[in-house]
């Protein structure tokens, strides 16, 4: 194939929605990393400042700016895959140019390694394998699933197969015989909540983006999923793209947006190119486009895909990022219901959340209440990883027992090791410990702890774990990630690393332990998102429940 | 005019509790705007009036009764009804660990006032918080771009604390988005394209960013070649002698010597902008090469000092000559651009008048 000039790159992208990372990927695809020249092209054909638009590239960390660039290994070194190894596997690959990247969402597998455009798994680098994402394993408890219930069957990732599995028929009932408000109504009734972590009310945001004035309005699917030991979405989307989808049209119908896009992380090239033949297959049904099935109901969805940075996670660098400016998150308010995409209102909703709908107009909104234990409403994906024997993601009815989980559903910790700790949200709830393991998993009850379930990441730590080390290299990955416009955050979770990493121990381990509580409760309460109001969820933990290896490590000097 | 009667008295139903005080503001100002202009004296330092509130040093954090965190008053619009309290124990707790964070990302606190307008913002507030603790001591943040020549404007990253500041007066005010943030975090480095030097860049050397910088990270450096000459810096209001715009500067002197000029913030023609000129242009004013006599050419063919009455008898005799010589169009008169407008009224009707031609322009189009 003779290589694109860069006319032809920025002709095809410049009248494109949200055109500045794709046209980036195409030099970025073309190149092999992005070249001054290549920089120059995109500032002259989308007329974006060019020291701008420089800064904005070096936002991204998978953005390469010299050979080899793309070609290089990229090796996973999250939390859990440093307990598999992913150090060595890095250093093993350094002559050709490898780096680390942080979690990629792979944790129930082994270790990721991204060359190029394809997801390896391996434990050293003669085994490195190129394998899908591993389906869920039937539900364990035997309780009814919502966004599982069909993904583990033959096909269900092609349209022919998703609508022989039921798929569709919510979207063809919707468009014939129902209204946008009457489909608010029905998830509200639902009370689907935000399953990305924030947990706000689907409908209401529905309902506001809908009363909200100003055109074209937006739905955006959060697919960044960069929290650490969060690697659920991509089950959906690699398995069941077209619940996504239909999900995805229904929020459109109901808000009356036209326009959509699946900002879709870079550690995922697979997904990518999946979704796009899946919007595409969509298309040619007539199920996504102009006049979907003669409704007069029409859709647009376009995949983007990020570049490497946890923060476009939040709603506010993620719709910055969309627009092609610099990537940090937005004052609040206004929010995105009234301002988001381009300033018009916007429903930004997770993949789990905007795959559950199809599944809830499908089956009632009574029904979707009842799957959650107790007084919960419906179900949480969990994404279950670390030192446990069978890792993977579980359909959870809300309200279910921590320890059920981890014992009944996951097989408990290894061969003669105890569960020493688990994380929450990821990394973003900290630790929990102790007697506080028998929490249940909904946010009311992980919160009186302190803490909260988050986007449902839960890494498990055993007894052999030093929990100090696991505590700095949670805070290094936000130290990583923090995007550099807050003082709190970005001050505060590089002291904070350093202060776990030893590099404070000359101080007095009362001065320590002050600097660490000062820092953490002023980004708690000071910090402009959510990554430096989570991140001292790390060292408070870690202070609640080890004081005693908090003082050993001290005691080291 | 009924409608826009009852918006003036909607307006001034707008009532808030400031510190236990009922206080009117207008729709759409600020917690920060009203605390202001109650003299609250709210700490900032990425804060400067002339730009949209950034809301990156978290240092304005007020209390909002029903909200469960602070919030950063320079981004949150006032609603009616808000119970806000600007200083509290635990909201001055924040404030002081904050600035002992920024404190401790900088080689130093202390820089010299003539580094520019703003440059002692971050040691005012350190000092008013007894911020100087030495807690959270570890790396420092940025790195000094010494390698830059330009002769105007410094560039010490290593007291840099990523407020933006400068980045956002290049864009918002200049139009020039000369500037702007590599990386993330606590790596974050302004830079411009490609991280070359300013000359290399769409930098104009207005010097806005130099002026809004509140640690003297970016530094005036024509000034600070006077850092340790011995005397007190006075500060004297006055037009830069430039182009007709009038901006007001504040020209800044030690003993008998001017060593800098500051924009004036409140100069109405400027409103604290100015150019390359205006900003840095003043070398001429004290150079040893300026004229201090006028000087003529005698009959040894040397020039030589002398009063003006010789002088002006000496141009006044050339000038006649060459009329009567060759015509009065032999004459073209060129005034300054930065010519007062009476001067340069005088000098055209001096060339109309004395000489009957209209051969009279300005300079900045002959």
């Amino acid at each position: 194939m003779s290589r694109e000039s860069n006319q032809a790159l920025i002709e095809r992208w410049k009248d494109e929605p949200a055109p500045l990372l794709p046209l980036l990927h195409a030099f970025h695809n073309r190149d092999g990393y992005l070249s001054d020249d290549a920089i120059k092209a995109v500032s002259e054909g989308l007329r974006i400042p060019l020291a701008e638009l420089f800064g904005t590239v070096t936002f991204y960390h998978h953005f390469s700016r010299e050979a080899p660039g793309k070609a290089a290994p990229r090796v996973c070194t999250g939390n859990i895959c440093c307990l598999h190894g992913g150090d060595d596997l890095l250093e093993s690959l350094k002559d050709k140019g490898a780096t680390p990247m942080p979690c990629a969402g792979r944790c129930d597998d082994m270790i990721p390694v991204i060359i190029g455009d394809k997801a390896y798994v391996g434990l050293d680098k003669d085994s490195l394998e190129h394998r899908a994402t591993p389906v869920p394993a039937p539900n364990p408890g035997g309780s009814t699933e919502c966004l599982f219930a069909h993904i583990r069957e033959e096909g269900r990732n092609t349209l022919t197969g998703y609508r022989a599995t039921g798929g569709y028929s919510a979207l063809k009932r919707t468009l014939k015989d129902s209204t946008p408000e009457s489909l608010i109504k029905l998830i509200t009734d639902s009370k689907l909540a935000g399953r990305g972590g924030a947990g706000f009310p689907t409908g209401m945001k529905w309902k506001a983006v809908a009363d909200a004035p100003g055109d074209p309005k937006a739905i955006v699917c959060n697919a960044d999923e960069g929290e650490p030991g969060c690697f659920k979405d991509r089950a959906i989307m690699d398995h069941d793209p077209f619940a996504l989808i239909e999900g995805m049209t229904l929020a459109s119908f109901a808000t009356g947006a036209p326009l959509g896009f699946i900002y879709l992380r870079y550690e995922y090239p697979e997904t990518e190119r999946l979704l796009e033949d899946a919007i595409e297959d969509a298309r040619a049904s007539g199920l996504i486009g102009e006049n979907i099935l003669s409704s007069g109901h029409t859709f647009h969805l376009y995949v983007r895909r990020g570049a490497g940075a946890y923060i476009c996670g939040e709603e506010g660098s993620l719709l910055n990022s969309l627009e092609g400016k610099h990537p940090f998150p937005r004052n609040k308010p206004p929010f995105p219901v009234t301002h988001g995409y381009n300033d018009k209102p916007t429903a930004v909703n997770n993949v789990e959340t905007l795959a559950s709908v199809p599944h809830i107009v499908e089956n009632g909104a009574e029904w979707y209440r009842d799957l959650g234990e107790g007084d919960h409403a419906g179900t949480k994906l969990i994404s279950l990883s670390g030192d446990i024997q069978r890792p993977g993601n579980y359909e959870v009815p809300i309200g279910l027992p921590l320890s059920t989980l981890l014992y009944e559903w996951a097989g408990g910790p290894k061969e003669g090791r105890t569960v020493q700790a688990v994380t929450m949200a990821g990394l973003s709830g900290g630790f929990i410990a102790g007697e506080d393991l028998n929490i249940t998993l909904d946010e009311p009850s992980i919160r009186s702890k302190g803490s909260f379930l988050g986007a449902g990441g839960i890494m498990v730590l055993d007894d052999s774990r030093d929990m100090v080390k696991a505590a700095h290299d949670a805070m290094s990955f936000f130290a990583h990630e923090s995007c550099g416009k807050c003082f709190p955050c970005r001050i505060g979770t590089q002291r904070m690393t350093e202060r776990l990493g030893g590099e404070a121990n000359t101080l007095e381990p009362s001065a320590w332990i002050a600097e660490i509580e000062d820092i953490g409760s002023t980004m708690m309460s000071t910090s402009a998102c959510g990554l430096g109001m989570a991140a001292p969820h790390v060292t408070k933990s870690l202070m609640k429940y080890f004081p005693e290896q908090v003082e050993a490590f001290l005691a080291k000097g | 005019m009924t409608e826009h009667r009852s918006d003036l008295v909607e307006q001034k139903l707008s009532t808030l509790t400031l510190d236990g005080k009922l206080v009117e503001f207008t729709k759409g100002e600020t917690i920060y705007e009203i605390a202001n202009r109650h003299r609250k004296e709210v700490p900032t330092l990425c804060y400067d009036e002339r730009l949209e509130a950034f809301g990156a040093c978290r240092l304005c954090v007020v209390e909002v009764e029903g909200i469960r965190k602070p919030v950063a008053s320079c981004t949150t619009a006032a609603t009616d009804g808000m119970v806000i309290k600007t200083s509290t124990e635990t909201i001055e707790k924040h404030r002081k660990t904050l600035l002992e964070l920024v404190a401790s990302e900088n080689r130093n606190v202390d820089v010299n006032a003539l580094s520019g307008y703003s440059s002692q913002e971050m040691t005012i507030l350190v000092d008013r918080y007894s911020a100087r603790t030495g807690r959270f001591s570890g790396k420092q943040s940025g790195t000094s771009n010494t390698g830059d020549k330009n002769p105007f404007i410094l560039r010490d990253y290593d007291n840099c604390i990523s407020c933006y500041r400068c980045v956002r007066v290049c864009a918002e005010r200049e139009g020039d988005y000369a500037i702007n943030v590599m990386n993330r975090g606590f790596h974050t480095q302004i830079i411009t394209e490609f991280n070359n030097d300013l000359r290399d860049s769409n930098c104009t050397f207005c010097g806005q960013c130099v002026q809004t910088c509140p640690t003297g990270a970016l530094g005036d450096k024509k000034a600070l070649r006077d850092a340790d000459t011995e005397g007190e810096i006075k500060k004297t209001r006055t037009i830069c002698p430039y182009c007709g715009v009038g901006c007001s500067v504040d020209m800044l002197s030690k003993g008998d010597k001017i060593v800098g000029i500051q924009p004036a913030m409140d100069g109405p023609a400027n409103e604290g902008a100015l150019c390359i000129k205006g900003q840095y242009a003043f070398d001429f004013i004290q150079n040893d090469d300026r004229l201090a006599k006028p000087l003529v050419r005698r009959d040894d063919g040397e020039l030589h000092e002398c009063e003006w009455d010789e002088a002006l008898d000496r141009a006044a005799e050339g000038f006649k000559k060459v009329k009567d010589q060759y015509g009065r169009h032999a004459v073209y008169g060129i005034a300054s651009g930065r010519a007062p407008h009476e001067a340069a009224y005088t000098m055209q009707k001096y060339i109309r008048a004395t000489y009957g031609t209209n051969y009279i322009d300005n300079c900045s189009r002959s």
